[in-house]
């Protein structure tokens, strides 16, 4: 049947499509080089794109939690090429939309009413794309609500997606099998949570009404009784998103502002409630015109666990950093170095991994952090750039991190780049244990 | 799980009509197979074997008005939506196949038994007769108002065959159905979904327009 054949629905259909991907990226590389014997001084770039390219548009056939990896990569700006980068943050704005029917299916089999019902208004079509599903709009007794509706089937085709991810993830994100294995776990317990609506209105409900006290923060309030398996009904919240704010020039004291608001809702979820929004995505932030910044989705939450918060943030102390003797047990604590290391690797890792800290922990380091320095990013970039590269990492048999920096990496990650992108100075608050230096 | 539970309106006169079918699901559901003859079928139902004959003659033609009956509730479900009139083509028969599946849900077992006794990829089994007629019909009903919005496009020779290509669709939905071992089978949702708007995007226009438009141009200036 010709339908059947235009759908990548079974486990082999999906992974066909994927072996085609492969083959295509495999073709622009004996491209790239055929180009590069003509003209020695091609640069990589215009084969980053090819493979992006090809890469993106697979994945965004698939849906679901393939795409979910993709904006995850589509994060980590600094440890991608820029090619890579620009055609993965499409990966939120580029989804097939689900028809109204289908909606309102969904709300008959959680609710016993149509959506029609339970509202006075709503949107046939959605106003906004979300990852693993879509908004629409609602008005009922003149007060305006979002719905997200979850699309079906993702939650159980997680797991196989990924294992079909898997082989990519190793290729793209320059990692080797046994440092991926060791993050797969985490990544996709994170995925599985995140298709658990019922889980995220309930954390969105307990951090917002934790953070509630935060000046120039705002949270939508949630519905749980309009809410189900893949429904979440909450506030509407006016305003722009982020690359939109920017656009409109907004005066340094505004951006300060909303910097600092960031600033403080992260300090105080980290360092007080231990858990933390890890999916600092500027589509996740929605800014009005008095500066106050509201934040959506929490689907991706990551609760810091003891033995990781402990030797991780102790890290942020600069004093740390030039005690050797403590520095290698927390290094050990945190599986950037293994007992069972060579001096050489030891020594290696160790030194590395010290320049990074020292450079991502400047923040720190200092009361008041200008964001919108962009010398700063563009050490950063190199440095990520030089470890994507180091011969050391690549061929280390071990995974050199613990799997709870990863998502904590990736939020602080997203954080500097929207700070970044906002120009914000802020004053860098830190945990009163960290002060002491 | 709170489907819009639909009553069957067992009209006066089908009341009998409608017992036969039931008695028929659970036999068939309790024994795994078909009566071994209308004779003894009647008798266990204690109903004369002319009223049987009233309204079907064979125990092919139950099976017929059996889906024949879960097509029509389908149709009563979705025309008494209020929204469904503002729907357009494309939704409406969205609309068709997510009920579609809900009422078949109720049948699972029965569907299940009757699917393993005829062996029928591709082809469209005895007992889909009647409901082929009934689902054409509705097809083309939602077909020529899509011609006239414009949704569908309207073309020499192709156009006559839609509501074919759609009855394939049809198939593939109800096997992937089957086949559906997911949750509340949220793929089949998946499945309706991506095959509609392929279908849709078929029909209207897009590349296949522009691929006629042009093969029509060479061959006229060749």
């Amino acid at each position: 049947m010709k339908e059947q054949s235009k759908i990548p629905t079974s486990k082999v259909q999906r992974a066909a499509k994927f072996v085609k991907t492969g083959a295509k990226v495999g073709s622009n590389y004996v491209k790239h080089y055929a180009k590069k014997v003509a003209n020695p001084n091609l640069s990589k770039d215009e084969l980053h794109e090819d493979n992006a390219r090809d890469i993106y548009n697979s994945l965004s056939e698939l849906k679901g939690s393939a795409l979910k990896v993709a904006q995850m990569m589509s994060m980590d700006k600094n440890l991608l090429p820029a090619a890579y980068q620009d055609k993965f943050s499409m990966a939120q704005y580029n989804a097939p939309p689900l028809s109204y029917p289908l909606v309102s299916k969904t709300f008959r089999q959680s609710f016993g009413k149509s959506p029609s019902d339970i509202f006075e208004s709503f949107t046939k079509e959605a106003v906004n794309a979300a990852s693993i599903g879509q908004v629409h709009k609602a008005i009922k007794g003149g007060k305006s609500f979002a719905v997200k509706v979850q699309y079906p089937g993702v939650a159980s085709s997680v797991r196989s997606d990924l294992k079909l991810v898997r082989p990519f993830a190793v290729r793209l994100m320059n990692l080797n099998e046994k440092d991926l294995d060791h993050y797969m776990g985490e990544v996709e317990e994170k995925l599985l949570e995140e298709t658990d609506y019922q889980l995220e209105v309930a954390r969105s409900i307990e951090i917002s009404e934790a953070c509630a006290h935060i000046p120039n923060l705002r949270f939508p309030k949630y519905y749980p009784e309009l809410s189900a398996d893949r429904i979440i009904t909450m506030d509407w919240v006016d305003g722009k998103v982020l690359k939109e704010f920017v656009k409109i020039n907004p005066s340094q004291e505004i951006r300060d502002q909303i910097g600092q608001a960031l600033w403080d809702f992260y300090d105080y979820q980290i360092h007080t409630l231990k858990q933390v929004h890890a999916d600092p995505h500027p589509g996740n932030f929605i800014i009005n015109e008095q500066g106050d910044l509201g934040v959506i989705d929490f689907g991706c939450v990551k609760v810091i666990p003891d033995q990781f918060y402990e030797p991780y943030f102790s890290l942020i102390r600069k004093d740390m950093l030039f005690n050797p003797e403590s520095l290698v047990k927390r290094f050990m604590e945190l599986q950037f170095i293994y007992p069972d290391d060579t001096e050489e690797d030891k020594n290696y890792f160790t030194g590395v991994i010290t320049d990074m800290m020292d450079l991502l922990g400047r923040p720190f380091h200092q009361d008041e952090f200008d964001f919108g320095d962009d010398d700063y990013f563009k050490q950063i970039a190199d440095m990520g750039d030089t470890i994507s590269k180091s011969k050391k990492f690549r061929e280390s048999q071990k995974a050199r991190g613990a799997k709870d920096g990863l998502y904590i990496n990736r939020t602080y990650f997203g954080l500097y780049s929207i700070l970044n992108e906002l120009q914000s100075k802020v004053k860098t608050t830190k945990p009163e244990w960290a002060m002491a230096v | 799980m709170g489907t819009a539970t639909v009553e069957k309106t067992a009209k006066k006169s089908g009341g009998q009509k409608e017992k036969i079918k039931k008695a028929y699901i659970e036999y068939v559901l309790e024994n795994g197979s078909r009566p071994a003859s209308i004779f003894k079928f009647v008798k266990d139902l204690k109903i004369k074997e002319e009223v049987f004959y009233d309204h079907f003659n064979s125990f092919e033609n139950l099976e017929k008005a059996i889906w024949l009956g879960m097509l029509e509730e389908t149709l009563d479900m979705i025309t008494a939506e209020e929204v469904y009139s503002d729907y357009s083509a494309r939704e409406k028969l969205l609309a068709f196949y997510y009920s579609f599946v809900e009422v078949l849900k109720k049948n699972r077992s029965f569907i299940l038994q009757t699917d393993e006794r005829s062996k029928f990829p591709g082809m469209t089994p005895y007992y889909l007769e009647s409901l082929r007629k009934r689902f054409k019909e509705f097809v083309q009903e939602i077909l020529v108002d899509a011609k006239e919005s414009k949704e569908v496009v309207d073309r020499k020779y192709i156009s006559d065959k839609y509501d074919e290509g759609i009855w394939i669709q049809f198939l593939f939905v109800v096997h992937f159905w089957i086949r559906d071992d997911s949750p509340a089978f949220e793929k089949t949702d998946a499945a309706i979904e991506k095959a509609v708007n392929l279908s849709f995007d078929l029909m209207g226009q897009g590349p296949l327009e522009a691929m006629i438009d042009f093969g029509k141009f060479l061959f006229q200036n060749r």
